[in-house]
């Protein structure tokens, strides 16, 4: 065990590291959106989207039709929605959008927050284009399964001490 | 060298890309499935016996705002469709929805509202057949008032797959109708 190959395995790391985060910039560049890929939360577009699938998004587009799929932001809520466009209402310069969950009975008007009856195109965070089931299920367990967490750390932890020899 | 952690390594290396190339052979082949199936052009859909009807609500899930009330529109419909073409091995599910388009009041503007829709997950329930059906949405403008304005109902469809693209498309039948007039108190009378 010298420090030279520490060193060289702690730069093999930081490059896995920012190779990871370069390209989901590059992505977001790309997507023109601050997070092009997303993890379903909530199971309120349930059978199409369950908790853990994984979507990417697509922010370029200049207006939305119904149908679409978009991701969005509130005030009320901290967590992204993922909704259905199911009203479209636009003239030469401005777009008017009404979402709900398929899996829901009534659509989002509550959840837009006081005196806002319509989303416009600067809530959203995107517009779903693509769909990886269940990958995702990862990232939860992260967040919310200490065990789950500090299991992976300890693995980490342990096949370093393992590859060093 | 051949450690545990190097063989776990090359296992799930190529167990990440076995996964990878039978996801891009499903999600090619299932699109040129649904070219086959001419999905695009489904002429299958009728629409028909459009009847409007017109209300005013009060209620802030109707629409209406600082105690104003707000002009709402339910219709009901005749609805047949054969969506069974729409159903292959990279089919989730297909979401199926009722449109009407009108125009708005000023130049350019243009809206869309859902009607009715509906969540497919089995191919044995993609022929449709509804007589007399009532819309599932109560439908109100941005606008305080549409009522008499001509819109065209329409059937989209969205498919839902299980990895992929999602796909978009809509039936070719089209269906004329003029929003109600609200009955107002002295017409029932």
């Amino acid at each position: 065990m010298n420090l030279r190959t520490q060193v060289a395995q702690f730069l093999a790391l930081a490059y896995v590291f920012s190779g990871a985060y370069m390209t989901w910039k590059t992505l977001g560049v790309v997507a023109n959106t601050h997070s092009p890929i997303v993890v379903v939360l909530t199971g309120s577009m349930e059978p199409a989207f369950q908790r853990g699938d994984v979507l990417f998004l697509w922010n370029r587009q200049k207006s939305n039709s119904v149908g679409d799929v978009v991701v969005y932001e509130t005030s009320t809520k901290d967590i992204p929605i993922v909704h259905r466009v199911v009203r479209e209402h636009h003239n030469q310069d401005k777009q008017y959008l009404l979402t709900k969950g398929d899996n829901n009975a009534v659509d989002d008007l509550s959840l837009y927050g006081r005196k806002k009856s319509y989303l416009t195109q600067s809530d959203l965070v995107g517009t779903v284009k693509g769909y990886l089931p269940k990958v995702g299920y990862v990232t939860i367990l992260l967040t919310e399964n200490q065990y789950f967490r500090f299991g992976v750390f300890g693995l980490m932890a342990l096949s370093a001490l393992l590859q060093s020899e | 060298m051949f450690n545990l952690v190097t063989r776990a390594q090359a296992i799930s290396n190529h167990a990440i890309t076995c996964t990878a190339i039978i996801a891009a052979l499903v999600i090619v082949s299932s699109f040129f499935q649904l070219q086959l199936d001419q999905v695009w052009s489904l002429n299958t859909t009728s629409i028909s016996n459009v009847q409007a009807g017109a209300s005013l609500k009060g209620s802030f899930q109707y629409g209406a705002k600082n105690g104003k009330q707000k002009e709402n529109s339910i219709i009901k419909f005749d609805l047949d469709a054969d969506l069974t073409p729409l159903f292959n091995w990279n089919t989730k599910q297909v979401f199926v929805y009722l449109t009407a388009e009108y125009p708005g009041k000023s130049d350019g503007s243009s809206n869309k509202v859902t009607y009715w829709d509906k969540i497919i997950t089995s191919k044995d329930d993609a022929v449709l057949s509804l007589k007399n059906h009532r819309a599932k949405y109560s439908v109100w403008d941005v606008e305080n008032s549409f009522r008499q304005r001509d819109a065209e109902l329409k059937l989209e469809w969205n498919i839902q797959p299980h990895v992929g693209p999602l796909i978009f498309g809509q039936t070719s039948a089209t269906t004329p109708f003029t929003f109600a007039e609200v009955k107002t108190k002295k017409d029932r009378a």
